[in-house]
């Protein structure tokens, strides 16, 4: 129980050295939310813009999103681009090494429904969600940087309601 | 060498083997026999005038009647640009393979005969390559091909 | 230790894999830390995008065609559009003209700052992902200012261009150009004396004239290895023998080379865009002629034009009707990754890594 021993310690900085009292789930799902490491997993356009999104003008640690490179290090798996019929089972995959919680979301129209090869091609997953279960959906052939990072709040909000023993349940 | 005076240079030297197609839009464009294809390209890189050393592209294409082969070239010593194909029926679509005169062909062919059934002689490594490992619903693109998800535009 | 019996095994890279850029698996027999052979299985991106263009409209195949190879969108709707208006034998207006090519080249400048970036952080370097993506937003509002997309752009149609450039665009991009060429210098100074990235680069991966050409290499990679061959001058299209810019040419075909050459290659555009600026005409910026429902008169032609990875290609076929008999797309990815094997072994892993980097290959060109 170091952490309750640290408490004193913490609540001291605060002015007038007031305890906070509040429940273990929103403190769990505070540190869940606010360092959600996401999973390179950028297949085709989407891709590009996830990597302009991590860079200079858009800075997307600023929201806790660091990239990892390995499916055990990360909680979130941020699918970018389209998905076919060949890279599903990797797809699956890489979901299945990751450890719980995990959350998923689905970037583009492609990941979605298929988005511009949803009627004629042959070689394409119409959507990812007959992979894996998704979280968020962000629609764009490719989504701007601004409408991931509010992808990624909604994320952070859903996180932030759940409830401690949710992820279990599954 | 201007595109008129390499299509007339083709006629003139190799009229009998390669006839001038008037499809054939911007570049050069000339129809081959099929048993005759190794031997003209072979000749095409080693002519001291032409020298198409450098391979671009090769097309299958399914018209509707027949297939079609074709392979554009390019020089890179003399700057010239040359188009050729081979019609091979549906009931016998098979061409020798040209991986000895230009190596970067090989996977060309590959996607040749996976995605339209042509069959490529004396190519050494023929098998699946974009397709999944397991896909078993024939050669997609083939003009009569169809699949559930596969919703073709109407016409009118 | 020198009959000291050592046993080879496989290792798997990708195709999740983030220096593999996108999606490719390379299966790779290693003895020790040095790769003795290499399988590239491609594949995983396969997304049918000839099937689709033979299913579509002319004017419906260029945002189809936009996602063939979406660094340099304005390549893939150029050598489409390029292609239908050699059969059609269309007239492009003069400006229009203009317009293509300083789209093209400022696209091609996009591409080299994101190859120098994620070459960098492939090779271990972050900083200058950070670098070169900075000044890539630049391009980026340009286009975003004249056809509303970020990357997949759709401005470049048979004919023409889809709109004019908006007022502030000259400034702007003037601004720009200025602001990248000083940069250039900070491009340089951050790897070109580094110690290790010299270490890592340096002689690295060399490609061969005879080999390159063999297997059909093109764009920068064949330049470095010493073969003058750019179509812009060889086989010129568009307006480009209007202009005056010089092609790099690198040594020695290695690593170093392919890097250097590309930046250089980003002064040569810069050239192009400031005398395009210049010239800029007034006038139409799209033929007549040019409609959603435009259909093309029988004929096939293959067009070419020099991107920033190499030949880009389209095997158009029209039989006259409403959609293309045919729409072969050619990448010059193809073309590096099946070289690959022929000169990527006999090295360690982590040089393969560099030399898989400065190929610059794009996985949607190859798979398609």
């Amino acid at each position: 129980m170091g952490l309750i021993k640290k408490v004193p310690v913490y609540t001291e900085k605060i002015p007038g050295g007031a305890f906070v009292l509040t429940s273990l789930e929103t403190v769990l799902n505070q540190g869940r939310a606010k360092s959600l490491w996401y999973l390179l997993f950028g297949t085709a356009c989407c891709a590009i813009e996830l990597m302009c999104t991590g860079a200079s003008r858009y800075d997307f640690d600023r929201l806790g999103m660091i990239f990892r490179a390995t499916p055990r290090q990360s909680d979130l798996i941020l699918v970018a681009g389209t998905i076919t019929k060949k890279m599903a089972p990797r797809l699956r995959r890489l979901y299945d090494q990751m450890s719980e919680p995990r959350y998923v979301i689905a970037m583009g129209g492609c990941t979605i429904n298929g988005g511009p090869f949803y009627y004629d091609s042959y070689a394409v997953e119409k959507g990812i969600d007959h992979i894996i279960p998704v979280d968020i959906y962000i629609p764009g052939c490719p989504p701007r940087p601004e409408s991931l990072m509010e992808g990624c709040i909604h994320l952070q909000e859903k996180i932030k309601k759940q409830k401690l023993l949710d992820w279990q349940e599954k | 060498m201007t595109r008129q005076e390499l299509a007339s240079y083709i006629v003139e030297k190799y009229g009998d083997l390669m006839k001038p197609l008037e499809s054939g839009k911007y570049d050069p464009l000339f129809v081959v026999e099929v048993d005759k294809l190794v031997d003209i390209a072979q000749k095409l890189k080693d002519d001291e005038n032409l020298k198409f050393d450098y391979f671009c592209n090769l097309c299958g294409v399914d018209t509707n009647e027949n297939f079609e082969a074709v392979y554009n070239v390019a020089s890179i010593t003399k700057n010239l640009r040359l188009d050729f194909k081979v019609i091979l029926p549906y009931d016998k679509a098979e061409v020798e393979s040209l991986q000895s005169v230009w190596p970067a062909i090989g996977w060309y062919e590959r996607e040749m005969w996976e995605l339209y059934g042509i069959n490529v002689k004396n190519h050494g490594n023929l098998t699946r390559f974009l397709l999944p490992d397991d896909w078993d619903q024939g050669f997609p693109m083939r003009k009569n091909w169809d699949a559930p998800d596969f919703k073709r535009m109407p016409e009118k | 230790m020198a009959d000291l019996r050592t046993e080879e095994f496989v290792v798997n890279m990708g195709p999740q894999h983030p220096s593999t850029h996108g999606v490719c698996r390379l299966v790779l027999t290693m003895d020790g830390e040095k790769v003795v052979k290499i399988e590239p299985v491609i594949g995983y991106l396969h997304r049918a995008i000839e099937k689709v263009c033979e299913n579509r409209t002319y004017m419906q195949c260029i945002p189809i065609l936009d996602r063939f190879e979406y660094v340099t969108s304005m390549s893939c709707n150029y050598v489409f559009s390029l292609a239908t208006e050699r059969i059609a034998e269309m007239e492009v207006p003069e400006r229009a003209e203009y317009l293509r090519v300083i789209m093209l080249e400022l696209n091609r400048i996009a591409s080299h700052l994101l190859f120098y970036g994620v070459t960098a952080m492939d090779i271990g370097a972050l900083t200058p992902f950070l670098y070169g993506l900075r000044e890539r937003e630049l391009i980026i509002d340009l286009f975003e200012m004249t056809c509303g997309q970020r990357l997949t752009y759709n401005y470049i149609r048979i004919g023409g261009v889809s709109r004019d450039i908006p007022k502030e665009f000259e400034p702007k991009c003037r601004e720009a150009i200025k602001i990248i060429s000083e940069k250039m210098a900070d491009y340089e100074g951050l790897l070109n004396e580094n110690p290790i990235w010299l270490k890592r680069t340096k002689g690295v991966a060399v490609l061969p004239k005879e080999l390159a050409i063999a297997y059909g290499v093109s764009g920068p990679v064949l330049r470095a290895s010493g073969v003058q061959y750019d179509l812009r001058k060889n086989d010129p299209y568009c307006i480009y023998d209007r202009f005056d810019f010089d092609i790099p040419v690198g040594q020695n075909g290695d690593c170093f080379d392919r890097y250097m050459l590309r930046l250089n290659e980003i002064r040569e555009s810069i050239k192009i865009i400031t005398q395009a600026l210049d010239g800029l005409p007034e006038g139409d910026i799209k033929n007549k002629k040019s409609r959603m429902t435009y259909k093309a008169p029988a004929g096939e032609t293959y067009t070419r034009i020099e991107n920033s990875r190499g030949e880009m290609g389209i095997y158009l076929i029209s039989d006259g009707g409403k959609k293309p008999l045919r729409v072969k797309a050619k990448g010059a990815s193809f073309n590096h990754i099946q070289v690959l094997p022929h000169f990527g072994t006999n090295m360690f892993i982590a040089d393969l890594v560099a030399n898989f980097a400065t190929l610059d290959v794009i996985m949607p060109e190859v798979d398609r």
